[in-house]
């Protein structure tokens, strides 16, 4: 009796707690008197995407406190909603759903399966989605995607910037070999028909090397990969993976110098190699690392230094940190586009259009300058190369971007499969 | 639960058998339905296409479960894969250019074809082996799906679910979608609670409850098992479908991993083996509670009340729902139905609690 | 051939290290017929305990591995007398659930206050290859491997100590146990106390691989592997099944995966579970007394 009375009691108090939760948002509102631009990020902070999503859900909230402590866009402060769903594509609908109906015009889903569920209902809605370093490479097609926005370089576009490199300073391309070892998802196969093309017009080899989720183990098919003997590895993976990649690769006797990373590989990962023995491993960046940039500066002033940081200080200047500051710049420099040339308040719409109106924007150096147009979502693809020194990532090259034919031919390809249902 | 029982007193024969027998019941569950007819509305759009319409279509699922593991005994962890395959047919069938009500036929066939080669295993062993064999067989599913790009849909792997009209209506509506779903989570309650009387139901039970002694009544276990097998896909099959068309819109392979089937798994045993009332409130339990206890903490949070890290505040959810789950299997391990049938119970009888038997 | 053996030795090694993963479930098993599907989470506890006691106390690895072996075995006594102990004369299903259950509330709880950011743990095992007659040899497995037998050969021998010819008697029959006095709650107790021990070590050994965070609990699955095939009662299993798991898992894909073009691990392992069921369900070494159809 006692027990059902308590359940009972418990379930009022749960409902009425949630009633309570939905209507108060009061959040982080300053004492600003224009109306508020909501964002919403609405990510994976338990599932696949733990790696990466608290440092740069960390550097989004501190970039975001940043510009509401320095006197919002244009004087409208922002809101942000911030929600884990868990890489559950039912739970990311909810939050979606919720979110818009709170006013948000800028979602980010930080997971690949989340946002692509979703593409329909932004393009529906008219409500922009973020999708840097993940969801789908094609949306980087405006006129397929209008509400999509990449803004940073898609993994094709990091694999042909890796070629690249292999191309002007390790050696050159032609008759090497290649040997792409990834996670096998749809994520680790992304870049191959960039690779592939590439090896057919520069004359190189390029094999694949799958292994199995989620990367704990990878013997075998290093094993395959020396056996192969190639003159360079790309390693496609995330999380957990990454070091055990390297970690194997060191064992089958490949020099961290030959091994090229995409964009995820973080501090911790090399801690987890050892951070002496990775020296030479190099990665595509996509943004600047540390916390030299005015940027980081800026929000270590009037954020971290007033005790107003999101999380562990540590953290601030990390590459997943930077990452994330620099999608929140970019979004905030769109937004004030959108007050500037169509006027407050802020809509779906004229968000998208305060986009496609970034021209040249680097965050002051944080990142490389983006030019966002209604056809390219991606900005360019630019990024560069760094290595890892033994205690920090050291940059190689200037931002570069590479082959965008060939890059642009798969997304164009892929955009028009999307349009057919795919 | 909102009348006084003085005794049923059945003057005929048919009166008896009823679904229903009591009227006030039959009154309820009608008062349910047009509640559910007329949720759009009454609530507004994020709560019926965010909330009622997946709930629905979890329900569903949840009840074509129920079927093989409440009525019929057999452990299935490998659901997801099942509905899988139901909705990845519906789909590339309608891509071809089937009419969507056809193609939920084939979705359920292609379902329950399948889905009766897990049932294989369950003709030689049962229990924890099934359970582990049936949880191979999804990993095998899914890496079917996610390795064959013809069915997953390419480089991108996912496949849009085209613009399809179930009897004329337009399924892209979000009304519509509700309507679907609405119509079949009721045909799939009716269904179940028909079976549990049938002659097939009864002959399942039996099979359940020791299957020796079932074949000694003259039950064919081999058979039946099958059949449970059988009819439990078929509907997962459709519901796939459903979860697809309805809701998702699109299928991409992480709808149906692993994780999902142990959820269904949760749903059927939160909500008590068997009771097809447990379906609806264990499809709530597993579905909608990590929603509303992240809303939950999030506002708490946003509202100063609860000062923590992001990080703890997205894992208070995960404890909650783990823990509860234990919490349920601990105290009430007839799951949730039998709570709701307490609280009937004893608002049926009250103040006068010495009454209840 | 040199691939081969290769292939082979790396194989037979990881399935070693698998085999440590899959020993609590035994353990668990042939003492209270419970399959502890909370294991891999308990892994993944036993592996942030030592990150707790190495990197955030700053104590010595030596140190900080028997501190979370003495917590975990207090973890298993724990979950046993507030949990499984409740559970017992319930359908099978039932505990299967409550296990997973466990299994969500504990890769909630670790990673909630510890943070989901992948841990490093270095247990200073170097990365230079290791080759011999030309086959290279993956040092971390190598001596993860050793220690996987190790554990494994003081379990053997723990079954014939005094108090593990109890928990044999147990592992065959509760009430006749009960009848000669032997107190079966306690030696269940003790088993999921052990069962908390082995997770330290495999905690230790795959932290050390792959970094610490929830991920370790996906250890689960290869571990079930190991006990379907070797036998879900036996310690001997562990070890034959750990060893063609691997072994097979590192063969069949080797050659496999080019020509099939993606990673067919989880497909051998899939079916090494399902034909395992279909062909001898209690496996090589368990006990026949499995309720046949």
């Amino acid at each position: 009796m006692i027990n059902r009375r308590g359940v009972l009691r418990s379930a009022t108090a749960a409902i009425a707690a949630a009633a309570f939760a939905v209507s108060g948002f009061a959040g982080q509102a300053l004492a600003q008197d224009k109306q508020p631009i909501t964002f919403a990020l609405l990510q994976d902070f338990t599932g696949v995407y733990t790696f990466v999503s608290n440092e740069y859900n960390q550097g989004q909230q501190d970039y975001i406190k940043m510009v509401n402590a320095t006197g919002g866009v244009k004087g409208h402060p922002i809101e942000l909603i911030v929600r884990d769903t868990g890489n559950e594509p039912q739970r990311g609908i909810e939050a979606y759903n919720r979110a818009v109906e709170e006013g948000a015009v800028l979602v980010d889903f930080l997971s690949t399966p989340v946002s692509r569920a979703m593409v329909p209902r932004v393009l529906e809605d008219e409500v922009v989605m973020i999708t840097a370093l993940h969801g789908r490479g094609d949306a980087s097609d405006g006129q397929t995607f209008p509400y999509v926005f990449p803004m940073m370089a898609t993994y094709w576009s990091q694999a042909s910037v890796l070629a690249k490199y292999i191309e002007e300073h390790m050696g050159g391309l032609e008759g090497k070999k290649i040997a792409h070892v990834f996670i096998d998802s749809p994520f680790g196969r992304e870049p191959l028909p960039i690779l592939r093309e590439l090896a057919e017009r520069k004359g190189f080899e390029v094999k694949a090397f799958p292994y199995p989720s989620p990367g704990n183990e990878q013997s075998a098919t290093w094993s395959d990969v020396r056996r192969w003997g190639p003159d360079h590895v790309t390693i496609w993976g995330a999380g957990g993976g990454q070091p055990v990649s390297i970690r194997t690769a060191i064992r089958n006797g490949i020099s961290p110098k030959d091994i090229l990373s995409v964009v995820w590989l973080a501090r911790t990962d090399m801690r987890q190699v050892g951070f002496e023995a990775a020296k030479g491993v190099k990665r595509f960046a996509a943004t600047a690392t540390g916390r030299d940039t005015p940027v980081i500066q800026k929000i270590m002033e009037t954020v971290i230094e007033k005790g107003n940081g999101t999380g562990d200080m540590e953290n601030v200047g990390n590459v997943y940190y930077n990452i994330g500051v620099a999608t929140m710049a970019a979004s905030v420099q769109a937004a004030e586009h959108a007050i500037e040339n169509y006027g407050a308040p802020v809509t779906g719409p004229k968000l998208k259009k305060g986009f496609e109106d970034i021209e040249n924007f680097n965050a002051q150096g944080l990142m490389p300058p983006i030019t966002i147009t209604e056809k390219d979502h991606q900005g360019g693809g630019y990024g560069r190369v760094s290595m890892w020194t033994g205690d920090g990532w050291e940059p190689q090259t200037d931002w570069i971007t590479a082959y965008q034919d060939i890059v642009w031919e798969e997304i164009e390809e892929n955009a028009k499969q999307f349009e057919q249902g795919n | 639960m909102f009348y006084r029982l003085a005794g049923v007193y059945h003057t005929t024969y048919a009166g008896e058998r009823k679904l229903w027998p009591v009227p006030a019941d039959r009154w309820q569950a009608l008062g349910v339905l047009a509640l559910g007819l007329l949720a759009p509305l009454l609530v507004g759009d994020l709560y019926l296409s965010s909330y009622l319409l997946p709930w629905l279509v979890w329900t569903a699922a949840a009840l074509s479960l129920t079927l093989l593991m409440g009525v019929a005994g057999q452990l299935h962890f490998g659901f997801a894969a099942v509905m899988a395959i139901g909705a990845y047919t519906a789909i590339h069938l309608t891509r071809f250019g089937v009419p969507f009500e056809i193609a939920l036929l084939g979705a359920g066939l292609m379902a329950a074809a399948i889905g009766s080669l897990f049932g294989a295993a369950a003709l030689r062993v049962k229990g924890l082996y099934l359970v582990m064999a049936t949880l191979a067989m999804q990993y095998l599913v899914d890496w079917t799906i996610i390795n064959v790009p013809a069915i997953s849909g390419g480089a991108q792997a996912t496949l849009q679910a085209p613009e399809v009209s179930f009897l004329g209506a337009p399924m892209t509506n979000d009304t519509v979608q509700y309507y679907g779903a609405l119509l079949w989570a009721a045909f799939l309650t009716v269904f179940i609670m028909n079976i549990k009387r049938s002659a097939f139901g009864r002959a399942l039970v039996a099979v359940r409850d020791k299957d020796f002694a079932a074949a000694v009544i003259g039950v064919n276990v081999f058979r039946y098992k099958l059949l449970a097998f059988f009819t439990s896909s078929f509907l997962g099959g459709v519901s796939g479908a459903v979860l697809a068309f309805c809701y998702y819109e699109a299928v991409t392979p992480e709808q149906f991993s692993f994780d999902v089937s142990i959820q269904f798994v949760a749903m059927v045993l939160v909500g008590g083996l068997g009771s097809v009332i447990g379906a609806y409130l264990g499809a709530a339990f597993v579905l909608l509670l990590p929603i509303v206890l992240t809303n939950l903490v999030a506002g708490l949070a946003d509202s100063g009340l609860l000062t923590i890290s992001q990080n703890l505040q997205s894992h208070i959810p995960l404890m909650a729902y783990g823990a509860l789950i234990i919490a349920f299997l601990l105290f009430e391990p007839l799951g949730l139905a039998k709570i709701y049938d307490n609280l009937r119970n004893y608002f049926r009888v009250w103040p006068f609690q010495h009454t209840r038997n | 051939m040199t691939y081969f053996f290769e292939l082979l030795i790396n194989g037979a090694l990881t399935g070693l290290m698998y085999a440590l993963a899959a020993l609590g479930i035994v353990l668990i098993y042939k003492s209270a017929g419970v399959p502890n599907l909370a294991h891999g989470a308990m892994i993944m506890l036993s592996a942030y305990f030592i990150y707790i006691f190495a990197s955030l106390v700053g104590l010595s690895l030596w140190l900080a591995i028997p501190i979370a072996a003495v917590l975990m075995f207090v973890f298993g006594l724990v979950a046993e007398r507030f949990l499984l102990r409740r559970m017992v004369g319930q359908p099978i299903i039932m505990i299967v659930m409550l296990t997973l259950g466990l299994e969500i509330l504990l890769r909630g709880v670790a990673p909630g206050f510890l943070g989901a950011a992948p841990k490093s743990l270095d247990l200073g095992i170097g990365l230079a290859p290791m080759i011999v007659e030309g086959v290279f040899i993956n040092r971390a497995y190598l001596y993860g491997a050793a220690v996987a037998i190790a554990m494994i050969a003081v379990s053997l021998l723990f079954f014939q100590t005094r108090l593990g010819t109890k928990l044999r008697a147990v592992s065959d029959d509760h009430v006749s146990s009960w009848s000669v006095g032997i107190s079966v709650e306690r030696a269940i107790g003790i088993s999921w106390g052990l069962a908390g021990v082995s997770a330290v070590a495999a905690g230790a050994l795959w932290g050390s691989v792959q970094g610490v965070d929830w991920t370790l609990s996906t250890l689960l699955f290869p571990a079930i592997a190991v006990v379907i095939l070797g036998g879900l009662d036996s310690i001997w299993g562990v070890l034959v099944g750990g060893l063609l798991v691997g072994i097979l898992g590192s063969v069949v894909p080797g050659y496999l995966d080019p020509l099939v073009g993606g990673g067919t691990r989880d497909v051998v392992t899939s079916l090494i579970i399902l034909v395992t069921i279909l062909v001898r369900p209690y496996g090589i070494f368990g006990r026949e007394d499995i309720e046949r159809v």
